[in-house]
């Protein structure tokens, strides 16, 4: 990253605040340091503590200028209307994952509205961090009739006691939550997974209608090279490195490092035949990597995906461009603006 | 006139000094500024005629990078009128301010002087207007008990016609001041809009983006 010139340090002690400049050089921009001194002083002046406003505001400064996330300092992260508590440990949820899950949601409250059933809409978040896609889905159905069913699954204790924690943090928006959402923890590259989800946790469920998933999907390289400083050093290497699955396990599938979620992924997918499968990724080339893994199911188990497509970046509410793609002569749909973020899976032409 | 006869000193003192039409006037001056008469807030424009963008940085995104930055911008592509929220950390929120933002503006550009913004201004002005005169009166009534009680401590007059004349002009305000209520809330709910121009100091940084 190139240096800031010394000029910029003057003008946010002068025009901000003299604790500006300890914010400055990991938030980049005056506009931005301004932005995060703001949060930094609301959220001191509502919590209240024994600790004087001023040596509170100093400290989390000094700490946000060691590259600690805002939200490991603040304790939460909005998304959409939640308001998602963080804890070191577990992935802070992203912008662009929120984006994807309104878009989610849009589709499928309007295919419920269409349908007549009236069995619960059965979801499985698979790497669930936080909690924040199952509940930010539940959260979005509230208003409409349709009732969900909904598991999250993490390896972690850490993300699924605090997913608990989001569930009751966010009773008061989503009241059918405490009856309708579980966390559980499990390791999806466990050979009993789909047997035991099946039998311990979805009995009833005849069909998953739909699969989501953000599992860790950063290259060790890009780690190292693209990875910003503060996430390397702050958020857990467990989910964004896919390297935690044992060599034996990943040789398996034959494919990149960095894929093996997304191999096992549809896998269970194969398995579990969810109507639906949402796979967020690193970028286009990830995308079109795992677009393909997933056409090769067709011959290699019958599992035929009549939709596929690629979402970017900013998906929820951004007018459609009639962008198309064309991989292994499939006409895949590109929606949103920015780079690949999502790989969209479909077993209804919808 | 029978009725007044009887009436004790004070009261007819109050009647003389405040006629009772002068108070339903001040009744129906008060009640079009009040709420129900206010212009509805005005709804955005629909999302085709809007150009959004989320002034993010170039380079990666999802896992690599954890964004703070929640700033949206519209752009109205009939009037090419620009809005920018950056007011909460919440990206979704912020889409929603900005789009009642534009709405304002909007607002402000097709009815001028009759605009939403206009006529909330304008009570803000009366209101204040109000308030000065308000507390006038009381730093006099305030002056005036404090002559009377070193009068009344010097050993002067404890009641009487002095006494009382202050009181029934405090009578006076309260009513006028009840009236004001409603539209001391409406005031409260505009503070509610944390758009963008409510963010101090926002220009200063703008051209400081490195
Ligand atoms: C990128 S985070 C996603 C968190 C959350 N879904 C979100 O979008 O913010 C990936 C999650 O996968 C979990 N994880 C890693 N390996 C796993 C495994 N073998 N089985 C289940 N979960 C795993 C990590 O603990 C981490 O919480």
């Amino acid at each position: 990253m190139p240096r800031l010139p010394p000029s910029i340090f003057w003008r946010a002690r002068r025009e901000i605040s003299p604790v500006a400049s300890l914010l400055l050089p990991v938030c980049r921009t005056l506009q931005s340091t301004a932005n995060e001194l703001r949060w930094i002083r609301d959220h001191v002046h509502r919590t209240p503590s024994v600790i004087p406003a001023g040596i509170r505001i100093w400290q989390l400064c000094e700490e946000r200028s060691r590259g600690v996330p805002l939200q490991y300092l603040l304790k939460t992260q909005p998304f959409g209307p939640l308001e998602i508590l963080c804890r070191k440990g577990v992935l802070i949820p992203r912008q662009e994952t929120e984006s994807y899950t309104f878009h989610l949601s849009s589709i499928l409250s309007s295919s419920s509205s269409s349908s007549s059933s009236s069995s619960p809409l059965t979801i499985l978040d698979l790497c669930t961090g936080t909690g924040c896609i199952p509940l930010l889905l539940l959260c979005c159905s509230q208003k409409s009739s349709s009732h969900f069913s909904c598991t999250g699954i993490d390896i972690s204790a850490r993300a699924i006691s605090l997913a608990k924690q989001n569930l009751s943090h966010n009773l008061a928006l989503i009241p059918s939550a405490s009856s309708s959402i579980q966390f559980i923890r499990g390791d999806i590259f466990s050979t009993k997974f789909t047997s035991e989800i099946y039998a311990q946790h979805l009995p009833d469920a005849a069909e998953i209608d739909v699969l989501t998933a953000n599992p860790p999907y950063i290259s060790p390289s890009d780690f190292r090279s693209q990875t910003a400083r503060s996430v390397r050093h702050y958020e857990p290497r467990l989910a964004l490195v896919p390297d935690s699955v044992p060599s034996e396990v990943s040789k398996k599938y034959g494919c990149r490092e960095e894929d093996v979620f997304y191999a096992r992924i549809l896998e269970i997918a194969g398995d579990l035949k969810p109507k639906r499968v949402v796979l967020e990724v690193a970028g286009w080339e990830q995308a079109v990597r795992v677009v393909e893994m997933a056409q090769a199911q067709r011959d290699t188990r019958g599992t035929d995906y009549k939709v596929i497509e690629i979402w970017r970046d900013d998906v929820h509410g951004v007018r459609d461009a009639g962008e198309s793609t064309e991989i292994w002569g499939q006409r895949i749909r590109v929606k949103g603006e920015g780079d690949g973020r999502v790989v969209y899976l479909s077993r209804l032409l919808d | 006139m029978a009725m007044i006869l009887p009436l004790r000193p004070p009261f007819s003192s109050l009647l003389r000094l405040r006629p009772f039409p002068l108070v339903t006037t001040s009744l129906q001056l008060a009640r079009p500024l009040s709420k129900t008469q206010l212009p509805a807030r005005p709804k955005p424009p629909p999302d085709s005629e809007i150009e959004e963008s989320f002034l993010k940085g170039s380079g990666p995104g999802g896992q690599k990078i954890n964004k703070t930055n929640s700033a949206v911008q519209l752009k109205h592509i009939p009037t090419g009128i620009v809005v920018k929220s950056q007011a909460t950390r919440s990206r979704s929120q912020n889409r929603k301010i900005a789009r009642d933002l534009l709405a304002l503006k909007l607002d402000e550009l097709q009815n001028g002087d009759q605009s939403r913004t206009a006529i909330v201004g304008d009570h803000k002005k009366k209101k204040a207007a109000s308030k000065a005169k308000k507390s006038a009166r009381k730093y006099k009534k305030l002056a005036e008990e404090k002559a009377a009680a070193s009068a009344a401590a010097a050993g002067g007059l404890t009641s009487g016609e002095e006494g009382t004349q202050p009181q029934v002009l405090e009578v006076r305000q309260d009513i006028e001041e009840d009236d004001w209520d409603p539209e001391e809330q409406e005031e409260d709910e505009e503070n509610h809009i944390p758009g963008d121009a409510k963010i101090p100091q926002r220009d200063n940084f703008r051209d400081g983006d490195v």
